[in-house]
């Protein structure tokens, strides 16, 4: 087979829609002038791999694991920067940290309801199951937007803020009328998804980690096809890696559509612009 | 044509795979892999590897596009004989080292080093099969040093080194070995992260570097993606097969 064939077989069948990428200036191999220079570099990035779409977040360019509001806004207008440069492929997250939840509650009130972003993130600074969580979560469903939360069930340990897959049950659970995009389905493995099974306001994105065979599959067959979305923790890994765990696996291609696309266009509130694809009959 | 120099065929204890040798072949081949150069899986937890190379010789001898690479460990007595096995047969171009998980330090390893040189076969050394975030808590296998690889690559000049399972900050930091040592390349199994591959073509390194799937336990699709994505066809042509051809036909 020639590479341009192989290039063929590649192909995804439809564009992809990816919930969780970082800018180049987070964790990306280059240095960049600014977000402007960013959006070109990390568009061209994904198109090659099929991504057209992108729910962006900056964690700052330290990427301090307990940020200040000051590096969480910073964060933010950076992302607000590349989604003005190329409105059509960015669609920013809010980084917020619950460990100044009134102040966080502002800045969603600032960058959510006033520049519209499409949701909100949280990281590694407070577990999900912190009470500190519920201003966020209702700011996220006051602007009816979803809050995409970073978990990793590591046998390492993790650190102390770090949420597992059972802190984001927790939250679910306490917020119903949220929907929350869990992060890292590697990071979660086949352990994690039983931890959220029973929360339909969970959705795990295909991020973290290396593309294990198998995974993907087992996420679809616990929580059902729709609750599992494309995502591919760029810049730390590679888009068409990432794609791999979805066209890599064992699943029909109308779930693998889903999960490149519908399942997150539909999570995704009015004013991003993301229509399911044609022929969705969700 | 597309040669996989490092994938695997069997069971890994902590999760279901579907690794038997057909299987993991078709899953290549529907990517337009044309050669496997298979390890045997089970190879990792054997407490002696050596014996996981049977199963494996014999279920490849069904299929003239799978090349067995036997696991070979120096602190198994009977190395040698399992060397000489390994040279017997026109099918083997190259072995496999599992330091971590034997364990050694491949600076004990010299005598061994030292017969395969002889042979005319070549190493993989395997640095790492899993995220260390993702193994089994009671399970913990550190990654073997790729310092050690480069270092035994400069003790053994004629001996053609492959460092298996490098990640991409590894990868960038082999870059000026990888340039200094002609007997020295790396995988592509486990170079993650966006433009790794490109960035390391762009430093002159497509002919250093070698297509892997670590299948059954990746995916085949993420392996060539990673690969085929960012590059011209002439750097993907050279990695995906070009160089391996060269170095183990």
């Amino acid at each position: 087979m020639l590479v341009s064939e192989v290039r063929g077989v590649l192909k995804p069948p439809c564009p992809a829609l990816d919930v969780h990428v970082h800018p180049l200036n987070c964790f990306g191999p280059y240095r960049l002038a600014d977000a402007r220079e960013d959006a070109r570099r990390l568009a061209e990035i994904g198109k090659r791999s099929g991504v057209e779409v992108m729910c962006v977040f900056s964690l700052h360019p330290e990427c301090p694991r307990e940020p200040s509001m000051a590096q969480c806004r910073e964060a933010n207008d950076y992302a607000l920067a590349m989604r003005d440069a190329a409105p059509d492929v960015f669609k920013p997250f809010c980084y917020v940290t619950p460990e100044f939840p009134d102040e966080s509650a502002a800045e969603i009130e600032r960058c959510v309801a006033g520049e519209q972003m499409s949701g909100i993130k949280l990281w590694v600074a407070v577990r999900a199951s912190d009470a500190r969580l519920d201003p966020i979560m209702e700011g996220a469903r006051s602007t009816g937007t979803p809050v995409l939360q970073h978990a990793w069930l590591n046998t390492l340990g993790g650190l102390t803020g770090e949420s597992r897959p059972a802190d984001v049950g927790d939250l679910a659970r306490r917020h119903p009328d949220v929907n929350i995009i869990m992060a890292h389905m590697n990071g979660a493995g086949l352990r994690g998804f039983e931890d959220i099974a029973d929360c339909p306001n969970v959705f795990v994105d295909t991020s973290g980690g290396d593309p294990e065979a198998g995974v993907t599959e087992a996420a679809v067959a616990t929580l059902g096809p729709p609750r599992v979305v494309y995502g591919s923790d760029a810049a730390i890994r590679h888009f068409g890696t990432q794609m791999g765990k979805v066209l890599g696996a064992d699943l029909d291609a109308g779930t693998q559509r889903d999960i490149l696309w519908n399942n997150a266009a539909r999570l995704l509130p009015p004013w991003a612009g993301v229509e399911p694809l044609e022929g969705d009959a969700a | 044509m597309i040669v996989d120099v490092n994938c695997f065929a069997g069971h890994w204890p902590s999760r279901h795979l579907d690794g038997s040798l057909p299987a993991v072949r078709d899953s290549l081949r529907a990517l337009g892999v044309d050669l496997l150069h298979m390890s045997p899986l089970e190879a990792a937890w054997n407490r002696n590897p050596h014996q996981a190379n049977d199963a494996l010789y014999e279920a490849a001898s069904t299929f003239e596009d799978v090349r067995p690479v036997p696991v070979l460990d120096p602190t198994i007595a009977t190395w040698r004989e399992e060397l000489g096995r390994a040279v017997a047969r026109a099918d083997v171009g190259l072995i496999r080292l599992l330091p971590a998980y034997s364990p050694y330090a491949l600076s004990d390893a010299e005598e061994l080093l030292a017969a395969v040189a002889a042979t005319g076969l070549a190493v993989l050394c395997q640095t790492r099969m899993e995220d260390p975030r993702r193994q089994h808590p009671l399970a913990q296998v550190p990654d073997a040093p790729i310092a050690d690889v480069v270092a035994a690559a400069e003790r053994h000049p004629t001996l053609t080194f492959i460092v298996g399972g490098a990640s991409a900050a590894q990868a960038r930091s082999l870059s000026g070995s990888l340039r200094d040592l002609p007997n020295l390349y790396a995988d592509t199994s486990q170079i993650d992260g966006v433009d790794s591959i490109r960035l390391l073509v762009e430093e002159g390194l497509a002919g250093r570097l070698l297509f892997g799937s670590h299948a059954p336990l990746f995916t085949p699709y993420a392996a060539v993606a990673r690969v085929v994505a960012d590059i011209d066809d002439s750097a993907a042509g050279a990695i995906l097969g070009d160089n391996a051809r060269r170095l183990l036909d």
